[in-house]
């Protein structure tokens, strides 16, 4: 996942700590092993070398894992797609340009056929290419989390590159783990929850004489000027990932995204808008001690 | 690369050693695609077991049938990611129920492997056992009896002699390119604590053997025996005596198991192989060296390279070889069938392995069952490394020098 991964437990027991936090990365570890577009032994570079002439069975974690990207897909409009990267690659992000027309026409997961009954997966169209980069380190922290959870840790964090973070539990005396989401004046009090945020950082490409983001929408084909920052506060790291990325791309929060998911997002004129069912979770760092507001 | 240009490059790199990349030849590093569908169980769902069930998945013809652990957690999770899969706790009643389960994996903590790997064999299964395939001397020749008497295959997970990039490494030992052996040494560095956290803490022992010093062998023993079969493979020889130390230099948590060890193997030849492992460093992970007189090997598992000596003579090889710049010195890479490679653009691909050791060992096993393979790795070599290792970590836990007797190599 080419990142940093860090894990932050409290407790008594510092070598059972330790252990849990290891076997936590481990599978973190294990993980990027499998879903790693970089690595020619990932399950993933299988997939995208041999699902294109068949139907390749996967592991029940892989499958739900491709599901909850169509989902996603579907619920966002098509805004979440893990089959960009042939786009990224024709728009200049990841070496050469090339043909963005062709390009985009290989792009959609209505090109990758997930069959249910015999837990396989086929690409139903030509030059279809996978990259789970805006959703596996989500679900990476959530089984990493979980493992945490089940040694009976009850309080910790865990990050992926500082973009996506699982809380569990709250630091004693403490209503959650506190986090700033920089580049907006927002704190957050997690607690048994996941947070994702987004921005459009990263490699600029130029395009006749102009200088683009590397927000690709994987609708049009072309990049977009969505929002500045996307932040999601849910239960499942996995499904803060993925729309953190896709609200980047549609810049404001569509009818069809679940409810129970949080969402900060960049208004015009520099105001914010928060909205969903942890709304009081986040308040302003820049209002005086929080006055006014309820304590999250 | 003309001869002006080759007596250049060489001239150009007397006085330093010259770095080769070892590349798996295509062939060697082949995907595996059984010919007749085969049900495979698998016994121990730990980490070991995840990794297994992960390889088998990426095979062609090759089915999950059965997962065995006594803990429900890991159960669960292994069946939940093997389509079709059944799991048991007991290993006795997969093999009784599943008689479509025609070959099983063992990956169950060291000293489990004897008995469910007699069951497997008496109940007419083929087997792969990790290794080493015991904690004692007497259940390692147990298990090798008990494999000879059988008319099934028995493979023990000894990756090196699977693993593409050692054949090819190996084929050049054994040619004049490496000549005579001088030195040898290997590590195993990582950092991490060994432990597992139980999921009660009445079972923490059965969950931490490897910190238990009545069943645990140790770095030397669990790290080593899979290092130290690299040599024995490539020397053709078992080293005579062992000696070492260890201490704990990082966790310090109550444990008596070392955290860092090192230890010396001597070889009949005169030949000595340094081992170190630590628990408390990463710097270097792990890999083996051997320096001959006309070059030095060092493998990493996925990658190997050879230093040559300058006095050394010229391999033809080396007119297809491509130029690197490696550390401090210029090298130059081989890559095995280099024309054909060359000619389709790909020198640069292939550059370790395309899948991991596990990979190769696990296919390695699953040829002989399905195809009628010789045996890569049997038991007799099995026993005869886990012996070793054994030994090498009596010497590490005693601090002093363990005589290697050659009739207890000898099977019994």
């Amino acid at each position: 996942m080419g990142t940093r991964f860090e894990v932050v437990l409290w407790g008594g027991d510092t070598p059972r700590l330790r252990a849990c936090a290891e076997a936590a990365l481990e599978r973190v570890a294990e993980l990027d092993r499998r879903y790693s577009r970089f690595r020619p032994d990932s399950v993933l570079s299988f997939l995208n070398d041999h699902a294109g002439e068949r139907a390749v069975g996967v592991d029940g974690d892989t499958f739900d894992l491709f599901a909850a990207c169509a989902r996603v897909w579907r619920e966002s409009g098509g805004a979440f797609d893990p089959t960009v990267g042939p786009l990224m690659r024709a728009w200049g992000f990841h070496g050469e340009p090339g043909d963005t027309a062709a390009a985009a026409a290989c792009v959609g997961m209505d090109g990758v056929l997930l069959d249910q009954a015999g837990r396989t997966v086929r690409f139903t169209r030509a030059g279809v290419s996978l990259d789970l980069g805006g959703i596996a380190k989500g679900q990476a922290l959530d089984e990493a989390a979980a493992i945490v959870r089940e040694a009976g840790v009850v309080c910790g964090l865990l990050h992926g590159g500082t973009s996506t973070v699982v809380a569990i539990g709250a630091p004693p005396g403490e209503p959650g783990w506190v986090v700033e989401v920089r580049g907006s004046p927002y704190r957050v009090a997690v607690r048994d929850r996941a947070m994702s945020v987004s921005e459009p950082s990263g490699r600029v490409v130029e395009r006749d004489g102009r200088r683009l983001g590397h927000v690709l929408d994987p609708r049009s084909g072309a990049p977009v000027d969505g929002a500045s920052l996307a932040c999601v506060v849910g239960e499942s790291a996995m499904e803060t990932d993925a729309w953190s990325t896709a609200l980047l791309v549609l810049g404001a929060r569509p009818q069809r995204m679940p409810g129970q998911l949080t969402t900060l997002l960049p208004q015009q004129g520099g105001a914010w808008s928060v909205e969903g069912p942890d709304e009081r979770l986040f308040w302003r760092s820049d209002a005086a001690e929080r006055a006014g507001q309820e304590s999250p | 690369m003309n001869e002006t240009d080759r007596r250049t490059f060489m001239k150009q790199s007397a006085g330093a050693m010259a770095a080769v990349a070892l590349l798996p030849e295509l062939g060697l590093a082949r995907p595996v695609r059984l010919l007749e569908p085969m049900t495979v169980g698998v016994i121990g769902a730990g980490r070991q077991g995840r990794a297994i069930l992960g390889e088998l998945q990426k095979m062609e013809g090759v089915a999950i049938g059965a997962i065995c652990d006594v803990d429900e957690r890991r159960l669960d999770a292994g069946v939940r990611r093997s389509q079709g899969a059944e799991g048991f706790a007991d290993y006795r009643a997969m093999l009784d129920k599943r008689a479509d389960v025609k070959a099983v994996v063992i990956a169950t903590p060291t000293h489990l492997h004897r008995d469910i790997a007699l069951a497997a064999l008496a109940a007419g299964r083929h087997v792969y056992c990790e290794t080493p395939l015991a904690h004692t001397v007497e259940d390692c020749q147990a298990i090798a009896r008990a494999a000879r008497g059988s008319s099934g295959v028995f493979h023990s997970g000894l990756q090196g002699r699977s693993n593409p990039v050692y054949k090819l490494a190996w084929t050049f030992f054994r040619s004049e390119a490496v000549r005579d052996p001088v030195a040898m040494r290997a590590q195993s560095n990582r950092k991490n604590s060994w432990r597992t956290p139980a999921p009660d803490p009445a079972r923490d022992r059965e969950f931490n053997w490897r910190l238990d010093p009545a069943v645990s062998l140790g770095l030397a023993g669990e790290q080593g025996t899979q290092q130290f079969d690299v040599f024995h493979w490539y020397l053709g020889a078992y080293p005579v005596r062992a000696h070492g130390g260890g201490s704990i230099r990082l966790h310090a948590d109550g444990r008596e198991v070392h955290d860092t060890i090192h230890c010396g193997l001597d070889f009949e030849s005169g030949v000595h192989l340094h081992y170190e492992a630590t628990l408390a460093s990463t710097y270097g992970g792990e890999y083996e060296v051997l320096h001959g007189t006309n070059a030095s090997m060092w493998l990493a598992w996925t990658h190997g390279w050879m230093f040559k000596e300058s006095d050394a003579p010229t391999q033809g090889w080396e007119v297809y070889a491509n130029r690197q710049r490696f550390h401090n010195d210029q090298g130059i890479t081989l890559i095995a069938e280099a024309t054909k490679l060359a000619a389709q653009g790909k020198l640069q691909e292939g550059i370790g392995l395309p899948n991991s050791p596990l990979y190769y060992a696990l296919g390695d096993f699953l040829r002989s069952v399905s195809e009628g393979a010789p045996v890569v790795c049997g038991a007799d070599e099995g026993a005869r490394a886990s012996i070793v290792g054994i030994l090498a970590n009596r010497a590490v836990v005693t601090g002093g020098m363990v005589e290697i007797d050659p009739a207890l190599l000898r099977g019994g």
